[in-house]
């Protein structure tokens, strides 16, 4: 069953089309990595799987529901409820805790339990740095703090992008074991990267060129 | 968890809130001094404008009619009609009316002639500074001496019971060579000797009274040969300004309505407490001075134009001052609202989470504010009228209605920049 489906979409800015007519299509469990040059588009398309923006024309269908007619409140509330955001830049609100920052995206989606953020960072290894301040945590800290953040609500999909783009080799290496594990169990996930070495974690690559979909590569 | 983002929003961002909290504290402060000194300066104007003389001439009945048809002047009544008088155990009967408090003194006269070195002088007795104790218990200090504080006087008020003391006018003083504490006869006007006097003051008023000798009420009563009776009273009231309805009544207070009459009877208008005075004393006519009490209520409304502005114009610059750091503040914070829109806020839950951090922190500067207004209130009150401002509790609420609605205008171009800003925009620069 597809968890994803883009339907011939396309997003022009003005004179700039940053998409043009992307058909792809995500399996329940499956990993995708999207790679291109800067410019092709891979921003574009997070944007549109993320329900942050919509596609000029085309249809992308998300567990199921067509989200094409949907309004921006509408929007907001499918992003709550079924998509998990991991940032280059982490995101985390630098006057909160890492539990509070992971309890945020609770408060968002129904209602907060702090038992459970706890375990969620734990289940990242920062449960002793709870009460920490953004910028008392490593870049990759930060960064774990952001995928229990994004795993909080149960999501149907996580989408990340460009997850190691801001970390050194050791945080890379710590940060893409937990999409391994989140993928062995079940997890599907959606990654923009730049980095082939990362892209290979996941089953297949699909290179963007242009706005327009140049390949898909299994791993 | 709204209230732990607004909590660590609040603690954690302490400096840049602070200087939102400082400019509404800056604004609230005067709007609370000006609030204050506005609803305070009509009485304090008014006891100001007070200092310079009476507004209310309190004359005997029959002698009233007469001046009424020649257009006399109270005191040039007095000096043609001497037999008329009113009782001296009357006048505490002016501190017992319906706007008692609104008499802030009030004194009488008698004049009587005497000869002085060989020339008739004129000699007024009054109260210098009488104690009075009312039939209710209230204790009343009044006299001339604090109704005609700018005169110039060297030397001091006589004192009410000194039985050979007085206050020479200062063009009379000149006249006849006499000092403070020279000692000098006076005969009455039909050439008895009355004794030796001594000058205690010398006062120059740059009237009439300059060429007149002054004594305490009952040395005059004595001289004149009128025991307990006085010609006139300078009354001096706190008035509220004349309006249309007040010069109504003056003319004809049965020409009003039951519920007008009411209004009228119950606001402190000159026409309101004379006709008050002259129903507790039937046999007297009480005359407004129309010129002071329509010169006072111009004064007083312009006063209170002025500060009204003033504080419109400190509100409207706080409002600008709050917006601009507002919204250069969800600018600043424009990546974590859009994180938080990315999470699944919504336009209103994120507006909402704003505005409160907005409005707690603008409360924190009102209440400051509120507080340091009163103090600039006092330093204003000390500077120009020399008294404390009295703090007006209806002030508070207004502060607080104020600061919201400052707070809320100048949040607006913020709130709509919220509605507008897009997660993508901030989140990847798309």
């Amino acid at each position: 069953m597809n968890i994803l489906e883009l339907l011939d979409i396309s997003k022009i800015y003005g004179p700039v089309k940053a998409l043009q007519n992307i058909d792809l299509s995500l399996e329940q469990g499956e990993w995708i990595a999207i790679m291109g040059p800067s410019g092709s588009g891979k921003t574009t398309m997070m944007n549109i799987i993320g329900c942050m923006d919509k596609p000029s024309s085309g249809s992308v269908i998300l567990d199921g529901e067509s989200l094409s007619r949907l309004s921006a409140e509408e929007l907001t509330g499918i992003r709550r409820d079924k998509i998990g955001l991991v940032f280059q830049q982490f995101h985390l609100v630098p006057y909160l805790t890492a539990l509070e920052n992971v309890m945020v995206a609770q408060y968002y989606h129904s209602m907060t339990d702090e038992k459970e953020a706890l375990r969620a960072l734990e289940r990242v290894g920062l449960r002793d740095r709870a009460k920490h301040l953004p910028r008392q945590l490593s870049g990759g800290e930060q960064q774990r703090v952001c995928i229990a953040r994004a795993l909080i609500n149960y999501p149907k999909l996580i989408l990340a992008d460009e997850p190691t783009g801001n970390l050194d080799e050791s945080n890379e290496g710590v940060v893409m074991e937990l999409f391994r594990q989140l993928h062995k169990e079940g997890s599907s996930i959606v990654m923009v990267t730049h980095d082939p070495g990362v892209a290979a974690h996941a089953e297949k690559t699909v290179v963007l060129e242009h706005g327009r979909l140049a390949r898909i590569t299994i791993n | 968890m709204f209230w732990k983002i607004i909590f660590g929003a609040l603690t954690r961002q302490k400096s840049k809130l602070a200087l939102i909290a400082f400019t509404v504290a800056l604004g609230v402060s005067l709007a609370t001094a000006m609030l204050n000194v506005m609803f305070d300066v009509g009485d304090k104007v008014n006891q100001e404008l007070k200092t310079y003389g009476a507004n209310l001439n309190v004359v005997p009945k029959g002698l009233s009619i007469l001046g009424e048809m020649y257009a006399l002047d109270p005191a040039e009544e007095v000096a043609k009609r001497p037999e008329q008088h009113l009782r001296e155990e009357d006048l505490v009967k002016i501190k017992m009316i319906f706007w008692a408090y609104n008499i802030v003194d009030f004194a009488p006269y008698l004049e009587t002639k005497v000869m002085l070195g060989g020339q008739a002088v004129t000699m007024m007795g009054t109260w210098f500074d009488k104690h009075l104790t009312l039939p209710t218990g209230d204790e009343v200090d009044t006299g001339m001496a604090r109704m005609k504080s700018w005169w110039d006087v060297t030397g001091f008020f006589v004192r009410d019971d000194e039985t050979h003391g007085v206050m020479l006018g200062a063009a009379l003083a000149a006249r006849l060579n006499l000092g403070v504490g020279d000692s000098f006869p006076i005969a009455g006007g039909d050439g008895e000797a009355l004794g030796e006097f001594i000058v205690r003051g010398v006062f120059h008023s740059g009237g009439d009274e300059d060429n007149q000798i002054f004594v305490p009420l009952r040395l005059a009563q004595r001289i004149a040969g009128k025991p307990g009776l006085v010609q006139r009273v300078e009354v001096s009231a706190l008035t509220t300004p004349e309006n249309e309805l007040a010069r109504r009544a003056a003319q004809d207070p049965n020409s009003l309505s039951r519920l007008e009459w009411d209004t009228w009877y119950c606001t402190a208008y000159i026409s309101a407490i004379a006709y008050q005075i002259e129903e507790i004393m039937p046999d007297a006519r009480v005359k407004a001075v129309l010129q002071v009490a329509e010169s006072e209520g111009a004064i007083l409304q312009k006063t209170q134009l002025l500060m009204f502005l003033l504080t419109v114009l400190g509100l409207f610059c706080s409002s600008l001052a709050i917006s601009n750091l507002v919204t250069a503040n969800v600018m600043e914070r424009s990546t974590e609202i859009g994180l938080l829109k990315a999470l699944g806020a919504t336009t209103v839950s994120v507006t909402l989470l704003i505005m409160t951090e907005i409005l707690i922190t603008s409360l924190a500067g009102g209440i400051a504010g509120y507080f340091a207004g009163l103090g600039f209130a006092q330093i204003i009150g000390r500077a120009v009228f020399g008294s404390a401002v009295t703090a007006k509790m209806l002030v508070v609420p207004l502060v607080a209605l104020l600061v919201l609605l400052v707070t809320l205008a100048g949040s607006l171009p913020a709130v709509r920049m919220l509605l507008l800003l897009r997660p993508t925009e901030v989140l990847h620069g798309k």
